[in-house]
């Protein structure tokens, strides 16, 4: 992509750098389906700052626990860093901050008046509740009708609960609800209230995110024996705490997620029986996602491909097996679901139980009584670009209306038509503005080599023969630790280096510094945000002040070592640390561990941005000392950082002298990376001679 | 480009001693590409002198600004803070700067913070050498390219003086012999013939003899002067 010149006026009228961020955005937040700006929590979370974390994740995804466990993560999928080793394991950052914050742990933005229409919504689900929260936050009184006595959709009545613990859908729920958001539950609209009723009592708008509710069925003979379940039922129950009668040969029709879930629900019913899926898509083709099929068949569950099912054969009033034939092709060349079948080819397979997993359809059971138009086909009317049905104020939003996707999508879906029924209520036309800014391409080869090779942390998991007993999870999340060095590896894409082209004098200073090679010299300095690496070496050593970063306002270390100074008031001598914090602890960054008396401790990513002005500026603020913990050669997250280190706190030291001040006053202590107590006993040693002399 | 040199910090503290409030201003170009003069040089030394004049308990309040060129007005234009709310500019240009500067500011000193020293080249990161002495009568087409005026000790246009050895400058033995070069460049370039070569002395009215020296492009000039008129 072409990009316009900056200038430092450009910057003067933007107020904030950090806007100049959502020009283009990382891949992970434009692939993310509500668009959650995954750079700036992970980047949050990397720093300890676990409670900002979460505040930006909810910001635009409501589900941020159950997503936490469940995400098909596009982010990762899409995330840069999969050129350089591994993709940031998102999802699991995600996890840990979710559950540590819980309900409480998150800011509530509830607005001071709740006074606009009132809504009613069908369906406590993903979609349903994101919509209700969008409503709620812009001032509206929404209602949310749940047919069942728990909220939260499918992943609570169907998602197995050993990988999505109530609790984990709870916390969000709960967290939504903080927000104004009548919840009442155990009532079925269509049957103890019709949508037309609700209209009567004063709601000015209904929208329906009633999901797919129902399982799709096969009409095959003997499908109504006890022991051929469907699997939506089948999960239900399991959730709702009964034990569906299951054999211990089970045979499990599908090949999507809710096959393996069904599956793998049945292993742990019977550790010792029989589960096979049946599909009738080959390997390539079949529709679970990667993980989903890896971990059932890590569990023991067989998959057999490309075959159908005829019939349940029956002996006596017990299954003894499927009779299935041969597919020859799934789709047709249109790549439309079509599958022919070959019933010269006859097999029968053994079981005693069948489980019906074929995909899932809506329950249209909330339509009785509303005067709702059905279209051709029987499927009621709806305009996807503003969200309505037949009725103006009668809405729907999710997989009711969208194909069966994930939970994060079922949730965009939902805040977009929160959208439409702000304007229509607004009396506005419901035009709702879909386009998104650009985003950072992929890594080129040549950068993506000399960045630091950091495995992604491993994702402690039960061993399967302990999985196949259990309903409790089975995946561990990250510990402390873990989540910090996992977030350290995000590239921190698109926060990189801009040159103001009206400071910048060419002088080729950025281009020899850079460790990745990245500036080009042409009638100013050019720096391709999509190659840079934000490591701030450039920035520190540009003699025009010409290059400020998109992810930090300028002047923000200066400011806030300025704050932590004036909070030392009445203490002498005041000591002022920059810790390189690519190796600390979330309590380290926080200040939440025991200090050495009279030092104040400000972490950074790396010493990379450290410029010895900054440093200058610290005892202008009025440190009496400052020490600057660096990692040693190579232990820094950029390379050339120590070496850099070094030379800026040996400049800043002659300058100090200069100015008739002692340059032992400024130390270098290279010890960033051996843990907190070895910097504490480094900048206790240091504080007291600086104190001495 | 003009290469130049910080001063000593001393002298700076003496030369700003009498003012109170001062603006040290940088400047946009060549020093700041020698890594002396630019805007954040200015920060540092604005710095610096805080550090001092509180250590020192002297009343001195110090600001920083940068232009693109002391050495045109208009870019005085683009200033954020008035020079003439201050009672000394402490400039970060190169002598040019400094003089033009004073010139457009009637009635604030400028200071110069710098010592300007050659007009020279970037040779490696960080090392800046001089090739030229600015002296009005290039000879460089006849000396291969390495001007004698700036690269020989004593600015001989006639050959190495008896002083040359091994390659090496009488002057300091870290220091090439200018005319040593030139004898091995036109060697190699196998032009040794131009040293052969009789040429009528040199004028030395366009090195500094002459005065002060001026440009005037006539295409501009003259609208410059339509336009005044
Ligand atoms: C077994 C299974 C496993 C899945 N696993 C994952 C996963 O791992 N990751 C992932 O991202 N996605 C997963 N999904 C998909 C995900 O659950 C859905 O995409 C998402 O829940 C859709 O949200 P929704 O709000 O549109 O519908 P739902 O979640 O279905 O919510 C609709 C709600 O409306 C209620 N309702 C329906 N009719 C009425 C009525 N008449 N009156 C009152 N209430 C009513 C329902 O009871 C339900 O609570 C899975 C789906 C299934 C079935
Ligand atoms: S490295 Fe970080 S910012 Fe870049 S795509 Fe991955 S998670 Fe997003
Ligand atoms: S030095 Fe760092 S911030 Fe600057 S261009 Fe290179 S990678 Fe980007």
């Amino acid at each position: 992509m072409q990009k316009a010149d900056l200038t430092s006026r450009d910057i003067a009228e933007l107020g904030r750098v950090t806007e100049l961020m959502e020009r283009e955005w990382s891949p992970c937040r434009y692939h993310c389906p509500v668009h959650a700006d995954v750079r700036g929590y992970i980047e949050a979370a990397a720093q300890g700052r676990f409670g900002e974390a979460i505040d930006i994740i909810r910001e635009n995804l409501p589900f941020a626990a159950v997503c936490g466990r469940v995400c098909h993560h596009p982010c990762e999928t899409n995330c840069r860093r999969k050129d350089v080793d591994d993709p940031v394991a998102i999802r699991h950052v995600k996890r840990f901050v979710a559950e540590l914050q819980g309900a409480e742990g998150c800011t509530v933005h509830k607005p001071p008046a709740q006074d606009k229409a009132r809504v009613a919504i069908v369906g406590a689900g993903p979609a349903g509740l994101s919509a209700a929260l969008h409503l709620a936050k812009l001032g509206y009184r929404p209602t949310v009708l749940e047919k069942f006595p728990i909220a939260g959709g499918i992943p609570a009545t169907a998602i197995p609960r050993y990988r999505l613990p109530l609790e984990v859908v709870q916390i969000d729920v709960d967290w939504i609800r903080a927000h104004g958001v009548e919840l009442i539950t155990g009532v079925e609209v269509g049957k103890d209230r019709s949508i037309q009723d609700l209209l009567g009592e004063g709601y000015e708008a209904v929208l329906v995110a009633a999901g797919l509710a129902a399982s799709r069925t096969l009409p095959l003979p003997g499908s109504d024996h006890p022991r051929v379940h469907l699997a939506l039922d089948f999960l239900t129950a399991l959730n709702f705490g009964d034990r569906p009668d299951a054999g211990d040969d089970v045979l499990v029709i599908g090949g999507g997620n809710v096959a393996c879930d069904a599956a793998r629900s049945c292993v742990r019913l019977k550790p010792a029986a029989r589960v096979r899926m049946m599909c009738l898509e080959n390997e390539e083709e079949m529709p679970a996602w990667e993980w989903e099929r890896r971990e059932a068949e890590e569990e023991g569950v067989g998959i057999i491909f490309r075959r159908g099912p005829v019939k349940v054969i029956l002996e006596g009033d017990r299954i003894v097996g499927l009779t299935t034939r041969g597919v020859t092709r799934v789709f047709d060349s249109e790549g439309r679901f079509d599958p022919q079948y070959d019933d010269t080819d006859l097999s029968d397979l053994q079981c005693d139980t069948v489980v019906i997993a074929i995909g899932q359809m809506a329950n249209m059971g909330f339509a009785r009584g509303s005067g709702l138009k059905a279209g051709p086909g029987g499927r009621l009317e709806y305009d996807p670009a503003t969200h309505q049905g037949s009725l103006p104020n009668v809405f729907f939003c999710g997989e009711i209306v969208t194909p069966p996707g994930s939970v994060v999508e079922a949730c965009a879906h939902g805040q977009r038509a929160a959208k439409a029924i702000h304007m229509y209520l607004s009396g506005k036309t419901i035009q709702i503005d879909d386009s998104l800014p650009p985003y950072i391409d992929t890594i080129q080869p040549e950068t993506a080599e000399k960045v630091l090779k950091v495995c992604r942390q491993a994702i402690p998991t039960d061993p399967p023969q302990r999985r196949r007993k259990l309903f409790t999870e089975f995946e561990r999340g990250y510990d402390e630790p873990a989540v910090l060095a996992e977030a350290r590896r995000c590239m921190n894409c698109g926060s990189g280096a801009e040159v103001l082209t009206d400071k910048c004098a060419a002088c080729l200073t950025c281009l020899r510094v850079c460790p990745f090679d990245i500036p080009v010299v042409t009638d100013v300095a050019r720096i391709q945000s999509t190659l840079c690496q934000a490591c701030g070496m450039c920035i520190a050593e540009c003699p025009a002040n010409a290059i400020i970063a998109r992810g930090r306002d300028v002047g923000e270390l200066v400011q806030h070592t300025a704050a932590a100074l004036a909070k030392m008031n009445g203490r002498e001598p005041k000591v002022i640390a920059y810790v390189c914090g690519h190796h600390a602890g979330a309590a380290d960054w926080g200040g939440r561990v025991e200090g050495v008396e009279g030092v104040a401790e400000i972490y950074l990513p790396s010493t990379a941005r450290l410029s010895s002005a900054e440093l200058l500026h610290a005892f202008e603020n009025g440190a009496d000392a400052v020490i600057v913990v660096a990692c040693p050669d190579a232990a820094d997250r950029y390379p050339q950082t120590a070496d850099r280190t070094r030379r800026r706190v040996n400049q800043a030291r002659r300058l100090l002298q200069e100015a008739g001040l002692d340059g032992q006053a400024l130390q270098l202590l290279e010890v960033a990376d051996q843990g907190r107590q070895a910097i504490r006993a480094a900048l206790a040693e240091a504080a007291g001679k600086t104190s001495a002399s | 480009m003009i290469v130049a040199e910080r001063k000593p910090f001393d002298e700076i503290v003496e030369m700003v001693a009498p003012y109170k409030k001062v603006l040290v201003l940088g400047c946009g170009s060549c020093v700041t590409v020698c890594l002396t003069g630019g805007e954040r040089q200015a920060e540092i030394l604005a710095s610096q002198l805080r550090l001092a004049g509180r250590k020192k308990g002297l009343d001195l309040s110090v600001d920083f600004d940068c232009i693109t060129r002391q050495c045109d007005r208009e870019f005085t234009e683009n200033l954020k803070f008035d020079p003439a709310e201050y009672d000394a500019v402490l400039s970060l240009a190169c002598g040019v700067g400094v003089g033009f500067m004073s010139g457009v500011l009637p009635d604030t000193p400028v200071l110069p913070a710098l010592n300007t020293t050659f007009y020279g080249a970037g040779v490696a990161e960080g090392v800046w050498e001089e090739y030229c002495h600015g002296c009005g009568d290039c000879v460089l087409a006849w000396t291969g390219g390495i001007c004698p005026i700036a690269r020989c000790s004593k600015s001989l246009i006639n050959g190495a003086c008896g002083g040359t050895n091994d390659g090496k400058c009488e002057v300091s033995q870290d220091m090439d012999c200018g005319w040593h070069l030139i004898y091995k460049r036109l060697q190699e370039l196998g032009r040794l013939d131009e040293l052969r070569k009789m040429r009528p002395p040199r004028d030395w009215s366009k090195n500094r003899s002459g005065g002060v020296r001026r440009l005037s492009r006539e295409e501009m000039a003259e609208i410059a002067q339509e336009s005044a008129e």
